[in-house]
């Protein structure tokens, strides 16, 4: 080490001084300096001289000095270190001179010249600036307009604070931001209208060669600005890219901001159907319904196909162009998945224990593994061998509740096909075991997860169940109607599900269902009528009642209400400190971290730590729902998601068991289907854990973590995991599941609740995750017990994670593309390559978490500039064959 | 695959059910603690506790609002740690617990314990190691050991008595390299360097910046240069240069001679270099530099001699160091040399050394300065002429220059005169001695 760390700070400094007093010795100087130093002194001297003439001459050419003295980025220039002594002079002689154009220019002189001179806090600069003759500003250089820039946000603050009026600062910024703009710093541009707040002005600044770029710079700081102001850049951002024709871009930030408005705007201020139909297939993604009317889409023809792409009635076949191409279609058994072969003898010697619960758990794989593909090894096939009468041989090895998961299952695996589906579920329609029809009726939910159908099959064919005397009937037709449903926001459901929760002699698990549904029907809505339904039946509840496990699911219906939504929650938030005191912390802690979820909120965040840092007694529980919330207002981007794993490493060291049985739950939702190797590791020590309930959340956020992916590390561990714990039935089920989570659609499944670009989150998806965390913070009772199909939730988030190119008739086009890992490539300057170590391919593609695409050949233009799900390709009339 | 027992998925019958295994895992007292992520050779880049302290990078680089913002989240993310983590040391202070553990620990691994070198890993828990005494022994290791840590041929804490592995030792850093960095700042400064304005320019660019203001190459779009080669005649102030740059930069500076990179044994030396950009990276930013590089970065040629080929693979190890696979992060290479034209190729193209810099022979303008330098300190009487030496046609570079005022005082005090004062005459002789050592014996003036 050099110098000692005293030293370090302040030798540039000692440096400097020492230079600069050995430069006031002339005889140090070199002749040319010299030279110029005397000459500069002349001019001093000049500027005071009673002659207007030569004064006029003196400013000139020390103007002249300045301007073409250039020098290395290291030092001051040499006519500005020269003129430092006499900068004291000149002020003085300023004060004095009369009202002329002189006097403006010497204005400027000064204003250059207290770059460097003028003391800390004086901002001299800026106020001979405002002086002076308003000139060109870009003539003085970037150095002087930057600190220009810097002077002008202290003085708006300052004044700002004692209401004076701003307008001659404005004018600066003005000439400013048009002169960053001009330069290729559209960075320093929009930090300096965001010090100012007058982001409205960029707009007249943008053009087209930087306003992606700018554009860019906003969405990424609106992630970190403190509201309401990341709102009002994201408004300058859709304002901009919608000037520039960037309707996909413009129809994101909409969707961002939740603003059912703009995307109407968007749709009506484009004309061109192409790329309308590629908006449709952004707000399918996105999962949410939205209507055309016939101001978006002008034509009948046109808008019934748009309206469908919304409706995802395509995905299935996407999905399965998809797998054809990768050559997946082959039905994988569990077995295949376990790959118990690859483990030393001990594993299989205890595959005898407990056969109904790996049955169970053999069904959760089949259906993870096949889902969306139509075909398995388990239900379908052996319907096909043996007909009718003994259909469903695999069914019939699941006992009782696990029944309903296994005629479920077949839901999972005719995922998004909804007709082919629901003749297969059909036959279970008619057994006369309840827990079968209970499990078909999920299954139709299952099977309608996300896709809108003009005859509404799950409404048809569901409705009627919702109030039938069996409760497992019951419960699989309000949970099927909640997946099919989530997001629609459907009149007719709120009221035939608020009657439930209003009839108060509806167990409690009903209602808890129904609370769940109706939370993700309406999930993000905020409307108040559901939440009334909610609290009363909250309300009704005897006290030991509250104490049971799925009570969790009420105060959790309630938070999904308001997901998202911020402060919207408050006056809810407020009844729920009326209740009884068993649920209202957990109220509370479920309503916070739904309401901040995907905001990055840091208070949030520092609340809910601030709960997690208690040490309860016993009976408690409301830490676990703290620190998944935690993960859920933490997930927003990747600075806080990687702080937030730290934050959860300290919860882990200190945290008492609740909360550490919260904690690998956290960290699942956090990486979802992104195995990232630091968290792997923390999961995989967890997974050893002497308290069972931590080992068996931490081998399911294994799962979470590597959902989709394939894995190997993941997959070997689970392995591992498998024959470590074969005596223990309940882990081994956990392993079990993880595994099919591992493999879910053969790899080409995701669960992330973020898609384009990391940049938009369904609400749904996220909803569907949360409430399956949340069911898995009671693991013995809930998920081990036989309400093991809240498993199912997870279909909510599932989505191809593909990029599938169509043409512009929507069939299947394959082209070369590139794919590599995501480089943020915000602020800087050129045009950086967006990827990195990539690989091209030819479409359709698998895209893994972080991993980004684009086009290998100049033939087709994109219309999205985001390559994922689906992309509508057009030729490119430039293209010339080489 | 069987059918259950009826029941047989209810939870409350396990416990019943597993009783005849016996080995239900919950009932042994000690849970095996899980396998290590991995074992043999350890990350380099990220071991341990250093990993998971290591804060996401922020991009972009240069310096902008955004910037800010993001290092302000994770700012707020630091405090709400130390926030919690003070909490919970009031709450529930866990020093006793850990100072007990600790004990407990070292009564374990018992006193004194023998150093040994590990020579295999068998397993989880078992070991094979040597001790500098000669036989093997197949060992466990004891459970508090970071087994991820552990690495084939890593230095061992072993116990006295049963061997087994109860520790290991974490610096394994050659102390040849520990001994290169710089502790003390020389003195020597810019200001003290007369003339070489664009050479201190062309090193301030090269080396300095790239470690303090990185957002500015970031900003223009181009990579910073790795090194930069000082050049030129003897004593003309490469290694001056080298210490102005140690002494202003709060960087770390590891400084070496070439010739220490050459050691007896073979492998050694190619060790030696990668040990010390090692360190050079462990404690980046930092600036390596590499004095005479010609003693081992001579062109290569048909070696006859094992301690010429092994001069040469030193040399490709540092080409590999240089500009290699692995990239070095902030790490910058002054290397310096008198003899540019005997080194090999590889060794200065750009991307390993992006910038060579000459030093020339003082001209006039420098001359003077560097003669005022020197004289700054000393007495002179009225009558020296500086300008008489300043202004001659004969090569002096800076060490002659320092060399005749140096001898110009000895003079002065060999005639031991009352007040030291150093006159012309004394400047004359000195000069033509100087020059007389120079020019291998022939005087100065002697046939003019």
């Amino acid at each position: 080490m050099a110098p000692d760390p005293n030293r370090a700070g302040t030798s540039a400094a000692a440096k400097d001084d020492a230079v600069a007093k050995k430069k006031v010795e002339n005889e140090d100087l070199s002749d040319e300096d010299l030279a110029l130093k005397q000459q500069l002194e002349l001019y001093v001297e000049r500027v005071q001289d009673p002659d207007k003439g030569l004064q006029k001459v003196a400013l000139e050419s020390m103007r002249q000095e300045i301007r073409t003295s250039t020098s290395s980025m290291t030092s001051v220039p040499k006519p500005l270190k020269f003129l430092r002594p006499h900068y004291g002079t000149l002020k003085a002689y300023y004060e004095t001179m009369g009202e002329s154009d002189l006097k403006k220019y010497l204005a400027d002189i000064l204003s250059v010249l207290a770059l460097t001179m003028s003391a800390e806090g004086e901002r001299e600069s800026l106020k001979y600036r405002l002086l002076g003759s308003e000139g060109d500003i870009g003539s003085w250089g970037h150095e002087y307009v930057r600190n220009l820039a810097g002077e002008i946000a202290q003085e708006y603050a300052k004044r700002q604070s004692e209401e004076v009026p701003i307008d001659d600062l404005m004018e600066l910024v003005q000439q400013i931001v048009a002169f960053h703009m001009k330069h290729n710093a559209e960075p320093e541009a929009v930090d300096l209208l965001m010090e100012v707040e007058d982001l409205d002005m960029l707009v007249e600044h943008v053009d087209k060669t930087n306003f992606k770029r700018t554009c860019l710079y906003l969405t990424s700081s609106a992630r970190y600005l403190p509201g309401p102001d990341d709102m009002l850049v994201l408004d300058i951002a859709y304002t901009i890219y919608k000037k520039f024709g960037e309707y996909p871009n413009a129809l994101q930030i909409a969707l961002f901001l939740d603003n059912p408005q703009y995307v109407r705007q968007v749709f009506t201020s484009c004309d061109d159907v192409q790329r309308k139909k590629q908006f449709c297939y952004m707000l399918a993604r996105h999962g949410i319904t939205f209507e055309l009317d016939e101001e978006m889409a002008a034509d009948d023809d046109d808008r019934e196909m748009l309206q469908d792409i919304i409706n995802n009635s395509k995905l299935s076949e996407g999905y399965l162009t998809l797998a054809r191409d990768i050559e997946v279609m082959e039905p994988k058994s569990p077995e295949d998945i376990y790959k118990a072969h690859l483990l030393d003898g001990r594993a299989s010697a205890g595959a005898s224990v407990d056969s109904a619960r790996q049955n169970l758990a053999a069904t959760f794989v089949n259906a993870f593994v096949n889902a969306g593909f139509g075909q398995d090894k388990l239900m379908t096939v052996q319907s096909d061998s043996s007909s009718s009468g003994s259909s469903g041989n695999w069914l019939f090895k699941n006992k009782e509740h696990g029944k309903t998961s296994a005629a479920a299952s077949l839901g999972m695996i005719y995922l998004w096909d909804v007709d082919s589906g629901l003749a297969q579920i059909d036959k279970y329609f008619h057994s006369n075991d309840n827990h079968v029809i209970a499990g078909a009726l999920l299954g139709v939910g299952i099977v309608n997860c996300g896709i809108k159908n003009d005859c509404d099959p799950a409404m048809a064919l569901l409705g009627d169940y919702t109030d039938k005397e069996d409760t497992s009937i019951r419960i699989g037709a309000i949970m099927g109607l909640g997946i099919a449903y989530a997001g629609s926001q459907n009149e007719q459901l709120r009221e035939k599900l608020t009657a439930i929760l209003n009839d108060t002699k509806a167990p409690l698990d009903v209602s808890a269902f129904t609370a769940i549904s109706l939370g993700l029907i309406y999930v993000g809505s905020c409307n108040e009528e559901v939440a009334q339904a909610i609290i009363f039946s909250l309300m009704d509840r005897s006290e030991s009642e509250l104490g049971e496990p799925l009570t969790r699911f009420l105060p959790l219906g309630l938070g999904l209400l308001y997901l998202g939504k911020q402060d919207s929650v408050e006056a809810t938030a407020e009844v729920s400190k009326t209740f009884n005191e068993k649920i209202r912390k957990y109220c509370d802690m479920t309503l916070l971290s739904c309401a901040y979820a995907g905001t990055g909120n840091v208070l949030k965040v520092q609340n809910l730590l601030g709960h997690c840092s208690q040490h309860l007694d016993k009976g408690e529980t409301h830490q676990g729902p703290a620190v998944l919330g935690i993960a859920m207002v933490a997930m927003a981007e990747e600075l806080g998601l990687e702080m937030a794993i730290r934050s959860l490493e300290h919860l882990l060291q200190y945290g008492e068991q609740n909360i550490r049985r919260a904690v690998p739950l956290a960290l699942g939702l956090l990486c979802i289907s992104n195995p990232k190797v630091n968290v792997m590791d923390t999961l995989s020590r967890l997974s050893h854990d002497t308290d069972s309930e931590v080992a068996m959340a931490a081998v399911i956020s294994l799962g979470l973590i590597g959902a989709g992916t394939n894995n190997a590390r993941i997959a070997g561990m689970l392995r591992n995991l498998s024959s470590y714990y074969y005596k223990d039935t309940s882990l081994l089920f956990c392993v079990r599941i993880a595994q099919g989570l591992v493999h879910l659609g053969k790899g080409l499944l995701t669960l992330n609740p973020y898609h384009s670009d990391r940049f938009l989150l369904s609400p749904t998806a996220l909803a569907g995750l949360i409430t399956m965390l949340h069911a898995c913070l009671d693991m013995k009772a809930i998920v081990l017990g036989k309400y093991h199909y809240v498993l199912y939730f997870l279909v909510l988030a599932m989505q191809p994670r593909m990029l599938l190119t169509v043409d512009e008739s929507l069939k299947p086009l394959s082209v070369p593309v590139r794919v590599g890992q995501a480089v943020d490539v915000v602020g800087q300057a050129g045009r950086p390559k967006t990827i990195t170590g990539f690989q091209t391919h030819s479409t359709p593609v698998l895209l893994a978490a972080g991993d980004r695409a684009e086009l290998a050949t100049e033939k087709y233009i994109p219309l999205s500039p985001i390559l994922e799900g689906f992309v509508i390709l057009k030729e490119n009339p430039d293209y010339t064959e080489e | 695959m069987g059918q259950g027992t009826p029941g047989g998925l209810n939870r409350q019958g396990l416990p019943g059910d597993r009783k005849p295994d016996g080995g239900d895992k919950k009932e042994k007292k000690f849970e095996p603690a899980a396998p290590p992520a991995r074992v043999g050779r350890k990350q380099r880049k990220q071991k341990g506790p250093e990993a998971a302290a290591r804060l996401p990078t922020v991009t972009p680089v240069s310096k902008c609002k955004l910037r800010l913002l993001k290092l302000e989240r994770t700012k707020d993310y630091l405090l709400m740690e130390e926030e919690f983590v003070a909490n919970q040391e009031r709450l529930k202070p866990q020093e006793e617990k850990a100072e007990e553990d600790r004990s407990k620990v070292d009564d374990l691994r018992g006193s004194p314990m023998s150093v040994g070198n590990l020579e295999e890993l068998i397993d989880e828990n078992h070991a094979i190691v040597s001790s500098s005494v000669g036989p093997e022994y197949y060992v466990g290791i004891l459970s508090f050991v970071d087994k991820d840590q552990l690495e084939p041929g890593c230095a061992i804490l072993m116990h006295n008595k049963v061997l087994s592995v109860v520790g290991l030792l974490q610096d394994e850093v050659d102390p040849m390299v520990s001994v290169m960095k710089v502790e003390k700042a020389p003195l020597e400064s810019y200001a003290d360097i007369g003339g070489l304005d664009a050479q201190i320019q062309e090193i301030k660019e090269a080396v300095e910046l790239p470690l303090t203001h990185p957002e500015l190459y970031e900003d223009i779009g181009i990579k910073p240069p790795k090194g930069v080669i000082l050049y030129g005649e003897p004593g003309t102030g490469k290694t001056l240069l080298a210490k102005a740059v140690a002494n202003s930069t709060s960087a770390t500076f590891l400084r070496v001679v070439g010739s220490e990179l050459i050691q007896k044994y073979l492998g050694d030396g190619p060790k030696l270099v990668r040990e010390l950009f090692r360190v050079a990276d462990d404690l980046s930013p930092s600036i390596v530099f590499i004095d005479e590089i010609d003693a081992v970065g001579t062109k290569r040629y048909d070696a006859h001699s094992g301690g010429e080929r092994e001069i040469q693979r030193t040399m490709l190890e540092l080409l590999n160091q240089l500009d290699g696979f692995d990239s070095r992060g902030d790490v910058k290479v002054i290397l310096a040399t008198n003899r540019i034209e005997s080194l090999d190729p590889a060794l200065l193209r750009p991307g390993r050394i992006d910038r060579k810099i000459e030093f020339p022979l003082p001209d006039i303008k420098t001359r003077r300065r560097i003669f005022q330098i020197h004289t700054s300190r000393m007495t002179l009487a009225d009558d020296v002429n500086l300008e008489e030496f300043v202004m001659t046609k004969d090569e002096f570079s800076g060490a002659d220059i320092k060399a005749i005022c140096t001898e110009a005082g000895l003079l002065a005090l060999r005639e031991r005169r009352m007040k030291v004062e150093v006159t012309h005459a004394d400047f004359k002789k000195a000069k033509d001695k100087v020059m007389f050592k120079k020019k291998e014996g022939v005087p100065e003036g002697l046939y003019m």
